[in-house]
């Protein structure tokens, strides 16, 4: 695949010309495209689960209950520093923990190989 | 795993004939393939007109969602891509034959899909991803909102369910939902005068600031790739933002009926 972005190189932004794994691309392989009437059959064992465990949905009391827990822990003393310390170091590359997770599922759902 | 849990009869029903189908290109532009396609069958091509399908044997049994399979379902439409423009299908479509495939579908819907291809020629998907780093944006949240940090000092130690641990989530919630929409929106102010077309992902997920697909033609890469880049270098250590493509245009194909969805 032609890398368009190159030349362009940074701390900031995380590129991948082309799909660094499934996580990236996984919304666009099943949700994503032509979908064909009458004629087709859509053949495929294990669509529904991924599709569903992918999706976390926030809209909930539980997802209050985690909120506020997260923010009883946070330590914005620590928070504080490691924002100067990103400032300085000139940014982090991603290591999220909501994404992390997010594509932690995507991988488990999708580990068979 | 739940995955592997026994192939359904109806499975094994599919007939030896049946073809799996990848996308649609323009006939000048389908190339022989150099990979294989699911279980290492033969990519090749159905024709009607202008328009040839990508399209290989079904591997014996079924075709089945694994992380290979999901791959090689991209794979080859990325190979494609390198020679003109393609139409993706969505994962999982299987014609009968390929007289099913001509008769049905590509020959029927010709003209449509020839439309679509030369709409798309020169246009590319990039997908962008933008995630607050969660002690960034919940520090922001107990810092910039006094009720929230009052809040925090007051239900330290309190069981998780209690009534007022309900009340600080609900704000914390509220809080990160307002952020989330600014940012979004000031995101796509950015990006939005670069691009042909844009598709906000629905659902929303924990910290997720944006998921969307933009078509971009292919000149305009390198310039939405610095707006982005330059809002990344504005957030530092508060929102982690990616970007994945040029890709074939998954997101923005669809016919007039019988089409997405």
């Amino acid at each position: 695949m032609a890398i368009a972005t190159q030349g362009t190189a940074s701390n900031y932004l995380q590129r991948a010309p082309s799909p660094s794994g499934l996580a990236d691309v996984i919304d666009l392989i099943l949700d994503k495209g032509l979908v064909i009437d009458a004629y087709v059959r859509i053949a495929v064992i294990g669509i529904e689960l991924i599709t569903i465990d992918a999706r976390i949905v926030i809209a909930s009391v539980d997802t209050y209950l985690r909120f506020a827990e997260a923010v009883n822990r946070l330590d914005l003393t620590q928070t504080e520093a490691a924002g100067l310390a990103e400032l300085r170091d000139g940014g982090g590359n991603g290591s999220d923990k909501a994404k992390g997770a997010f594509e932690g599922v995507k991988e488990k759902v999708s580990r068979e190989d | 795993m739940a995955l592997q849990s026994p192939p359904k009869p109806a499975a094994a029903e599919l007939p030896a004939t049946a073809l799996y189908c990848y996308g649609i290109t323009a006939v000048t532009a389908a190339k022989a393939q150099p990979g294989a396609g699911l279980g290492g069958e033969a990519v090749g091509t159905v024709r009607c007109g202008e328009l040839a399908a990508l399209v290989s044997g079904v591997p014996p049994g079924t075709v089945r969602a694994r992380r290979r399979d999901l791959m090689t379902h991209f794979d080859v439409l990325g190979e494609a891509f390198e020679h003109g423009t393609v139409l993706p299908l969505r994962f999982g479509i299987v014609f009968d034959d390929g007289r099913t495939l001509v008769d049905e579908f590509l020959c029927p819907r010709h003209d449509e899909l020839a439309r679509l291809l030369r709409e798309l020629e020169g246009l590319v998907e990039l997908r962008v991803t933008a995630h607050y780093r969660e002690d960034a944006i919940l520090g922001e949240a107990v810092r910039e909102n006094p009720r929230i940090g009052r809040l925090r000092e007051a239900t330290r130690g309190r069981a998780a369910g209690h009534p007022v641990m309900l009340e600080l989530g609900e704000l914390v919630s509220a809080e990160v939902q307002a952020r989330t929409a600014r940012d979004a929106r000031a995101l796509l102010e950015r990006l939005r005068p670069l691009v042909r077309r844009y598709e906000l992902d629905e659902e929303p997920i924990a910290y997720q600031l944006l998921r969307a697909s933009f078509l971009v033609e292919r000149k305009r890469v390198k310039t939405f790739d610095r707006a982005l880049e330059k809002f990344a270098s504005e957030n530092p250590g508060r929102v982690d933002v990616k970007l994945v493509g040029p890709l074939p245009p998954h997101s923005f194909v669809e016919l007039s009926h019988g089409g997405r969805r």
